[in-house]
């Protein structure tokens, strides 16, 4: 199954995201106005870009290191497709992606280059402000540090705003107080916040549900089984 | 001679994630439906949409009636949220498993929501049927519905009425959990 969508909507921060979130692996189809990319990821880390004139090229190598060999491409030169091909395009919204589960066999170990938490980060810098709208909808929304933010700073260098705004997350302050105490301007604490939120630093804080529910539990077990037999 | 009781579940989404479907799917009356015809950018999606509220009727018993709110997906109708979200048992919200730009939104309507009636929650994935839907863990991660949020994110195919049932049935077992708990 394919996870398709367009990039104006959903861009890059919140594709990795998804990537990231449980480690996948798989092809990142995007079809940019003037050329057609194929992102390679593996668990969750991209870790080689490629060209194609035609897609179905893509879908004709399933192994990995048979598909660098073909090419002459050498792992320890991976990292020069995704600065070429990747990373002067974090910032443009005209493409379709279509990133594709698996499929690609990856039989041995492969480097990092860059850290997915890293290019999460430096996706959201690009942010508009509407962009942020999408996710910080909400100046009364709280945020906390996530159990893992310790072992995942080692994979992003956050600047010292993004450094500053993940100190005032606390899972007491709001996002207005936290763009008041900050000391930077609006947007970019909108950055920091939906870029450390995506990455997965930060967590939404769990709101406590106590529904006042004026309904018996011998009504509701009507109504399941009601609902059962419709 | 006494009134019947009625009981609100509220359906809500963004513009065609299909609410009215979910609703006209289970309901044992004609779904009332307030529409109007689509312009510019919308009606490429569909030709009507809802523009007050829709919604459908189940019968309990002689007594009691569980009633079921469709809220007009637009923003710009999200003084509707508020008023049908009053007095609700629990929300769905629903999002186009095929359109991630409804992701964002459906997160914003969560937010709105859980800020101002904190009632239990149930997303359902909608449009499972069609080949391009995201997966309902997907459309979590999507949502950053974290595991512990108590917000399931089900599946449905608001054309099919087992997976409607099921979408509405887990919302009945959380607030029988909360129920259970006091």
């Amino acid at each position: 199954m394919a996870l398709t969508g367009d990039l104006s909507t959903f861009n890059f921060v919140d594709i990795f995201q998804v990537i990231a979130r449980d480690r996948k692996s798989g092809i990142l189809m995007v079809e940019w106005k003037d050329m057609t990319v194929a992102y390679y990821v593996k668990d969750g880390e991209l870790v080689f870009a490629r060209p194609v004139d035609k897609v179905y090229r893509v879908y004709a190598e399933r192994h990995f290191d048979s598909l660098l060999n073909k090419l002459r491409i050498s792992k320890d030169k991976l990292y020069k497709t995704i600065e070429k091909f990747f990373l002067p395009r974090l910032n443009n919204r005209e493409g379709i992606f279509s990133f594709t589960l698996g499929f690609i066999k990856y039989d041995s170990d492969v480097p990092v280059y860059i850290h997915i938490e890293e290019l999460i980060m430096r996706a959201s810098r690009t942010l508009t402000p509407e962009e942020i709208e999408r996710k910080i909808s909400d100046e009364l929304l709280t945020f906390e540090p996530s159990a893992d933010v310790e072992e995942k700073l080692g994979k992003a260098k956050l600047t010292p705003e993004e450094e500053k705004v993940l100190s005032l997350v606390d899972g007491e302050k709001t996002v207005g107080e936290i763009k008041r105490l900050a000391g930077i301007d609006d947007l970019t604490v909108g950055r920091a916040l939906y870029g450390l939120l995506a990455a997965g630093f930060i967590r939404r804080k769990k709101r406590e549900v106590k529904p006042k529910l004026s309904i018996t539990l011998d009504l509701l077990t009507k109504i399941i089984e009601k609902i059962k037999v419709l | 001679m006494k009134g019947i009781k009625k009981i609100k579940i509220v359906i809500s989404g963004l513009f065609a994630s299909g609410k009215t479907q979910f609703i006209n799917t289970v309901s044992e009356i004609k779904p009332v439906t307030t529409e109007k015809k689509t312009r510019g950018e919308e009606s490429k999606i569909k030709d009507h949409t809802t523009v007050a509220m829709d919604f459908g009727k189940i019968k309990i018993d002689d007594e009691h009636e569980l009633y079921l709110f469709g809220t007009p997906g637009q923003a710009r109708f999200d003084f509707m949220w508020e008023i049908l979200g009053e007095g609700a048992l629990g929300i769905i919200i629903l999002v186009d498993s095929t359109d991630p730009a409804s992701f964002h939104e459906a997160r914003k309507i969560i937010n709105f929501f859980q800020s101002r009636f904190p009632v239990p929650t149930v997303v359902g994935a909608n449009k499972q049927d069609l080949p391009d839907a995201w997966s309902p863990e997907d459309v979590k991660i999507a949502l950053d519905i974290e595991d512990d949020e108590g917000i399931p994110v089900v599946g449905v195919s608001a054309i099919d009425k087992e997976s409607v049932k099921n979408v509405l049935l887990t919302l009945l077992d959380i607030i029988k959990k909360h129920l259970e708990s006091k």
